[in-house]
């Protein structure tokens, strides 16, 4: 009788105390290589790592001494400058352009309106492999290689940007558009006084994304901006981490901090949007 | 008259429909032109027919490349999405402040960009004196040579993949934990079944819409590899894949022959292929789901 008794509560206090171990055991293979690029970068450069295993930090003037040294020796704040006009340019067209035709796409009905759409969803199915080379050699024929508009331009027309302001814009009440229009507001205004501001919450959702998947980009910057000039920071962070970059681990792991501190503090800000524009893009699609 | 009605919704779309269409409909048009020809954007395209294909088809890389992506979708896809299971339900047997804790933690590596996560690992794979190994020194371990030893090599992208993206699908697979509705877990309870028993025959079945898109999704990215396996090799398109081309993916196959080579027709017949692999495989996911369904 006893052990029947005893079993589902032991069994309950298994898991208990298991889910502690694997969560902390889960954190820290989480968090322990990005706390250790920190650890190296905030330590004596040349200390062995067998006195010091860089597991905490030990030196922050030689930290912020290497940060300095980064950003005043090399070209990666030119790269930064780069990396993040890239971004936001990149942000900016996305969700301007997105939310016009989603404007039109979710809440209006017109002559063409299904095919047009369907055909912009059907291309979520299109891997990039197949576009990235045509897509380089016509930028290319453009003469855009190098270029500002070259980065920014071929990646504006975002079919899931598209469908995340679509599907949200589905929500609004078509009541208050009649009403606006009733009161005498153009079609412009409806978009731009109505439905935009409604929407501040899935251009926002849409703007981090972009951010981070702007800020990510290795492959597209790495063949259509190949001149130093016009680097991006996933580029500069590739030559310093190349096996002919000479450079040493502490000098490379400033340049990796370097890169993670938009992302993170985008991050630490935006948390709750990130997770929510994630998960909702998986639970609809 | 019907024009006029209409000009201001079309005037709307037309910066994405036009961008759209220069951008993706004709880059894809022109690819396909182009797979049918030899071409090196300075000389004129010369036809061949379908040489590109049968160039790549019959190259050893090709061979290469598909087989080690065999290998490691079949080990990389449900080893992920397991984690992020295992993660997701770990993280939903917490409440409050803890869950919201551990989630943002767990999510972190998913914040970095790949490139990031893939030379931040580069070097804690150095032999030697690189963490990973000083952490089996501890264990007395022998020193593993992770990026040169091309037996290792597959496993150890496997792992940073791993790290990676778990974070990433344990959102989404938390979102659908949270729309199970609690009384099919009462009603569990009250039959009798264990904790584990309710995971199998509530959480999963309820899961399997989520499970599906996660599947399909990262079937698809992971078929397309490129960053992390490029970067962890240190590669260049002069010399990519790593020791004896161990890492050595389809993507970066396609890449190296189009601006290593300057053979661009047959990059293009290169996409085209892969193309209809990953068109194959997504249609085979749908027709597995829409045969359950019918079941």
């Amino acid at each position: 009788m006893t052990d029947i008794a005893a079993t589902p509560r032991t069994g309950i206090e298994v898991w208990s105390i298991l889910r502690w171990v694997l969560a902390i055991l889960a954190t820290i293979i989480a968090v322990l290589p990005i706390w250790w690029m920190i650890n190296v970068v905030f330590s004596v450069p040349g200390e062995p790592v067998v006195i010091n295993p860089r597991l905490w930090p030990t030196s922050l003037s030689s930290g912020l001494g290497k940060i300095h040294m980064i950003l005043t020796e090399t070209e990666y704040l030119r790269a930064y400058v780069v990396s993040l006009l890239y971004a936001l340019l990149t942000i900016a067209g996305v969700t301007l352009i997105g939310s016009m035709a989603a404007f039109e796409f979710a809440l209006f009905d017109f002559p063409g309106r299904r095919l047009l759409f369907s055909l912009v969803m059907l291309s979520l199915m299109v891997p990039v492999a197949v576009t990235i080379i045509p897509t380089y050699l016509l930028t290319a024929e453009l003469g855009w290689l190098n270029t500002m508009q070259g980065l920014v331009v071929p990646g504006l027309s975002s079919a899931f940007g598209l469908f995340l302001l679509v599907q949200f814009m589905r929500s609004i009440p078509r009541d208050m558009i009649e009403a606006a229009r009733l009161d005498g507001a153009s079609h412009f205004d409806i978009y731009w006084h109505i439905v935009l501001p409604l929407s501040r919450n899935a251009l926002i959702t849409l703007a981090i994304l972009t951010f981070m998947k702007t800020w990510g980009n290795y492959m597209w910057p790495l063949i259509v901006a190949p001149r130093p000039e016009m680097y991006t920071v996933g580029q500069v962070v590739g030559l310093f981490n190349s096996p002919y970059s000479h450079q040493t681990v502490d000098v490379v792991m400033t340049a990796n901090l370097l890169a993670a501190v938009p992302p993170l503090i985008f991050f630490l800000i935006f948390q709750r949007k990130i997770v929510e524009g994630i998960a909702m893009s998986g639970s609809k699609g | 008259m019907l024009k006029r009605k209409y000009l201001p919704h079309y005037l709307m779309v037309a910066p994405f429909m036009v961008l759209f269409t220069v951008f993706f409909l004709y880059p894809i048009v022109s690819g396909f032109f182009y797979s049918f020809h030899k071409w090196n954007a300075a000389q004129p395209a010369v036809f061949i027919g379908l040489d590109n294909y049968r160039t790549i088809l019959g190259s050893r890389d090709f061979e290469k490349a598909m087989w080690n992506l065999a290998t490691y979708i079949v080990i990389t896809v449900p080893l992920g999405i397991g984690t992020a299971f295992g993660l997701a339900v770990l993280v939903d047997s917490f409440t409050g402040r803890w869950a919201a804790f551990f989630r943002s933690v767990f999510f972190l590596p998913v914040v970095l960009p790949a490139f990031l996560a893939a030379t931040i690992w580069r070097w804690i794979y150095t032999p030697n004196f690189g963490l990973l190994n000083m952490i089996f020194g501890w264990f007395g371990l022998p020193s593993v040579n992770f990026l040169n030893d091309t037996g290792v090599m597959l496993y150890s992208l496997i792992a940073v993949d791993v790290w990676v993206s778990a974070g990433f699908n344990m959102v989404i697979i938390l979102a659908g934990l949270k729309n199970i509705p609690q009384e099919l877990y009462e009603a569990a309870r009250l039959d009798g079944a264990t904790r584990f028993q309710q995971l199998i025959h509530v959480t999963i079945p309820m899961m399997s819409p989520v499970l599906f898109f996660v599947l399909t999704y990262g079937l698809i990215s992971a078929l397309q590899v490129f960053d992390v396996p490029w970067l962890l090799t240190g590669s260049s398109f002069s010399n990519y894949g790593g020791r004896r081309g161990a890492l050595l993916f389809p993507v970066m196959d396609m890449m190296g022959r189009g601006f290593g080579g300057v053979k661009f027709g047959e990059a293009a017949a290169y996409g085209f292929l892969l193309t209809i692999v990953i068109m194959t495989v997504t249609a085979g996911m749908f027709t597995i789901r829409a045969w359950r369904e019918r079941k």
